[in-house]
């Protein structure tokens, strides 16, 4: 029998990003900014929101959608609300 | 008064006969497809409305636009015979012996450019079932003696899927109205007929059908609709809407409106819009319903089409559609479906050449895409089609 594939809450974030900003996936990296992703504008900003809410069930404020400034910005923001990120 | 008698297509060389005789008449006709039978019961109906002075000398077309209300155009037989004689010279036909039809004929693009032509040419008219029966349609191409061939725009990528390598020398002018020129795909279609000239006609069934006339190595933009036929003049509104005079174009409309005769002097708008380049030549940015904003941007979706076809070699449609915020948007259809990498690709050039506002809401992959009579993809029906596949969403 095929051993199930879990996918980690990384690898749903990034098919996320790459969906919502349409970067190249060799591209991801935690470190990623928000001023390096040229597709990371207002709209991107309402897209990325309904996307984690749609994946990790947390729905961001606007305040706090339009505080993140990048990829680690999102992941501490879900693990504040109990959302794991580790390996 | 005079009736106007419904003469049916049926693709056969006894429609032919009656089209012929019919056009020799005074007594004015209306021609359609036999798929639009739905129309004869409209047409005997509406009849009434046409007026004693039109019921001779004229000859009236189906069109119905992308509503799907029907309308008659109504065009003096003296006048579109005067447009194939302009286009013979325009288009440098007079080495072309013959022409081959794919399109219905009362599609007025066939109707004038073939059929008329044709007729008043005096050259060969040779009937096909079009894209329809591929193998029919090649061996009319393998035995083609410098013919005429007539496409719209969606047919350029299918005659490549059908025909692949093979190459039509017999064909040596191409002409391709209705819907967006296949720029792109120019190389292609050189292989397929090497010795075709290639022309962007523009026009519609207003027009009766023809408003300019571009050789497509004149430009390398697929909105360049070149410049107007001799006798034609257009001007943009205040909305960058098309508008034309034309001796050809037709002299009443009837639709569920009622009868309207058209004044010779009276500027008419088709529903494009357009601007007018340095050259002489006319671009066309969109039709009314491709052209709008969303969130304070303007949208002009041929421009966005143009980035999907360079990208993809399959078939291409959308429909509009709102989304959540109530924003104008559209979603796309690719038809057959995708690969990851094609898809991958084309999302790429989206994210690199147009900003987040021109992407479209959702693109959907189908098996394949409902086709209208004309050879054009029919949008309409093609948002209800149930075996759409969602490749992918903006999530707005």
């Amino acid at each position: 029998m095929a051993a199930a594939t879990l996918i980690t809450n990384i690898e749903k974030l990034k098919d996320l990003l790459v969906d919502v900003f349409l970067i190249d996936p060799k591209e991801f990296h935690l470190d990623l900014k928000r001023e390096q992703i040229d597709t990371w504008d207002s709209l991107g900003i309402v897209s990325l929101a309904v996307g984690v809410q749609e994946t990790f069930g947390y729905h961001f404020t606007q305040d706090e959608a339009i505080a993140i400034t990048g990829i680690r910005d999102i992941i501490a923001a879900l693990e504040a609300r109990g959302i794991s990120f580790d390996e | 008064m005079d009736a106007v008698e419904v003469l049916v297509e049926r693709r056969s060389a006894e429609s032919l006969a009656v089209l012929e005789r019919h056009w020799s008449l005074r007594r004015t006709f209306a021609y359609v497809d036999e798929r639009s039978f739905t129309a004869v019961p409209w047409l005997s109906e509406i009849q009434e409305h046409i007026p004693q002075p039109y019921r001779q000398d004229h000859y009236c077309l189906l069109t119905s636009g992308t509503t799907g209300a029907p309308k008659l155009v109504i065009g003096r037989k003296e006048n579109s015979e005067q447009l194939a004689r302009v286009l013979h010279r325009a288009q440098d036909s007079d080495p072309v012996r013959e022409t081959i039809v794919t399109l219905p004929l009362t599609y007025c693009y066939a109707f004038v450019n073939q059929w008329l032509w044709s007729r008043v040419i005096n050259r060969r008219l040779i009937l096909t079932a079009g894209l329809s029966k591929p193998e029919l349609l090649r061996e009319s191409l393998r035995r083609a003696n410098d013919a005429m061939l007539c496409l719209v725009g969606p047919q350029a990528a299918m005659l490549r899927g059908m025909f692949g390598a093979e190459a039509f020398p017999g064909v040596i002018r191409l002409h391709f109205a209705g819907g967006r020129f296949p720029q792109e795909q120019l190389g292609a279609l050189q292989e397929l007929f090497p010795n075709a000239t290639i022309f962007n006609n523009y026009g519609c069934a207003e027009a009766l059908p023809r408003l300019t006339l571009r050789r497509a190595g004149d430009s390398e933009c697929a909105s360049d609709i070149g410049y107007p036929v001799a006798g034609v003049q257009l001007k943009s509104g205040d909305s960058n809407e098309l508008l034309f005079l034309s001796p050809y174009r037709c002299v009443a409309q009837l639709d569920s409106k009622g009868f309207q005769e058209i004044a010779p002097e009276q500027w008419m708008p088709n529903g494009d819009q357009v601007r007018e380049g340095d050259n002489g030549h006319w671009h066309l940015l969109g039709r009314d319903s491709e052209v709008f904003k969303r969130y304070g941007e303007k949208i002009a979706l041929p421009q966005v089409l143009t980035t999907v076809s360079q990208q993809w070699n399959g078939q291409t449609g959308y429909y509009r559609e709102k989304d959540s915020a109530g924003e104008d948007g559209y979603v796309l259809l690719l038809s057959p479906q995708p690969g990851e990498t094609e898809l991958h690709r084309l999302m790429q050039a989206l994210r690199t050449r147009h900003p987040r506002t021109h992407w479209p809401l959702r693109i959907e992959g189908a098996p394949s895409l409902p086709m209208r009579t004309n050879g054009k993809v029919d949008c309409l029906a093609a948002q209800k089609m149930e075996d759409r596949t969602l490749l992918w969403r903006q999530r707005l």
